[in-house]
């Protein structure tokens, strides 16, 4: 396994962490909270809600615009 | 006690009750303390040495704003016009109408006409933005204009506050939610460190590509653009009804 194929393998692994979080989820949501229920958290206030809100059009930003 | 009242009391920038006269720095510190102030001033910084200052220069821009509500707020604060401030905190808005929402058959059909309604036109607005930004190419400037613009109303949005109550997390879900924090957290320093292994901050690297270096070749095109707007859409939206 080369450099290249060790980095996407990290990648891989955080996605697939966060797939078996999100299906612990909603096999026990009373044990574990889904990705929804945390922004929800998140986005209770005003500076979570801004936060949240600024890293989505980062995103955006980021693949998108110069 | 009242939500906003708690949801202040849970904010350690909401000054107490009584508090006397604050200073204009001490104000803006206030602002300064909240780690979001801190993360947008961190991207912005990345931004900008990776060859990205208009992105660094819009999360400066909303760090900024967010330092001064707090600090305007805090000064509000002290000078006794309310013991709760508005950032961080909120009220849940009063109905439209009194006694909205209540039994009434015909008013409840009629509403969810409306709300299928606003659903498809939503829909479709979102299918034609995704195709015709999809069209233009990347880090144009009508894709530039397109994607800013949209970011920024999704912002101002933000900054209105949450529109509903929610419910809060606790105990043990609370506790667990940590775990997304490190998947998160990892995910991005992961990211981050493909990004120092570039031989410069403006220059892929096969060997340790980013995820932008990765999804390059689907963005490539326009139908690849205007799925990848339309999954970035569809994110939104789900972050619209948190």
């Amino acid at each position: 396994m080369n450099s290249r194929d060790g980095t996407i393998l990290g990648y891989l692994l955080v996605l697939a962490s966060g797939t078996v979080l999100q299906v612990l989820a909603i096999r026990s949501p009373e044990r574990f909270p889904s990705l929804g229920r945390v922004f929800t958290h998140v986005m209770r206030t005003k500076t979570g809600r801004v936060g949240v809100s600024v890293a989505w059009a980062w995103i955006g930003l980021h693949f998108f615009a110069r | 006690m009242t939500d906003a009242a708690q949801g202040a009391a849970e904010d350690p920038l909401v000054a107490p009750a009584g508090e006397m006269s604050v200073s204009l720095g001490q104000a803006a510190l206030t602002g300064l303390r909240q780690p979001i102030v801190a993360i947008l001033l961190l991207i912005a910084l990345f931004t900008t040495i990776s060859g990205k200052p208009l992105d660094g220069f819009l999360m400066l821009t909303v760090a900024t704003l967010l330092v001064w509500d707090a600090a305007r707020s805090r000064l509000a604060d002290s000078a006794g016009s309310s013991t709760i401030r508005t950032a961080g905190a909120w009220a849940p808005p009063a109905p439209a109408h009194p006694g909205a929402g209540q039994g009434q058959p015909r008013g409840t059909a009629r509403s969810s006409k409306r709300r299928v309604g606003l659903v498809l036109a939503w829909l479709t607005a979102g299918l034609l933005y995704a195709d015709v930004v999809g069209s233009f190419k990347r880090y144009s400037w009508p894709a530039t204009a397109s994607v800013v613009a949209l970011g920024c109303l999704m912002v101002a949005v933000g900054w209105q506050g949450p529109v509903r109550l929610r419910n809060a997390l606790t105990g043990r879900p609370l506790r667990r939610a940590r775990l997304w924090a490190v998947v998160l957290v990892t995910g991005g320093l992961w990211e981050l460190t493909s990004l120092l292994q570039q031989p410069h901050l403006t220059t892929d690297s096969y060997a340790h590509p980013t995820i932008s270096a990765l999804t390059d070749p689907l963005l490539a095109s326009h139908p690849g653009r205007s799925v990848a707007l339309g999954a970035w859409l569809l994110i939104g939206w789900f972050l619209v009804g948190r």
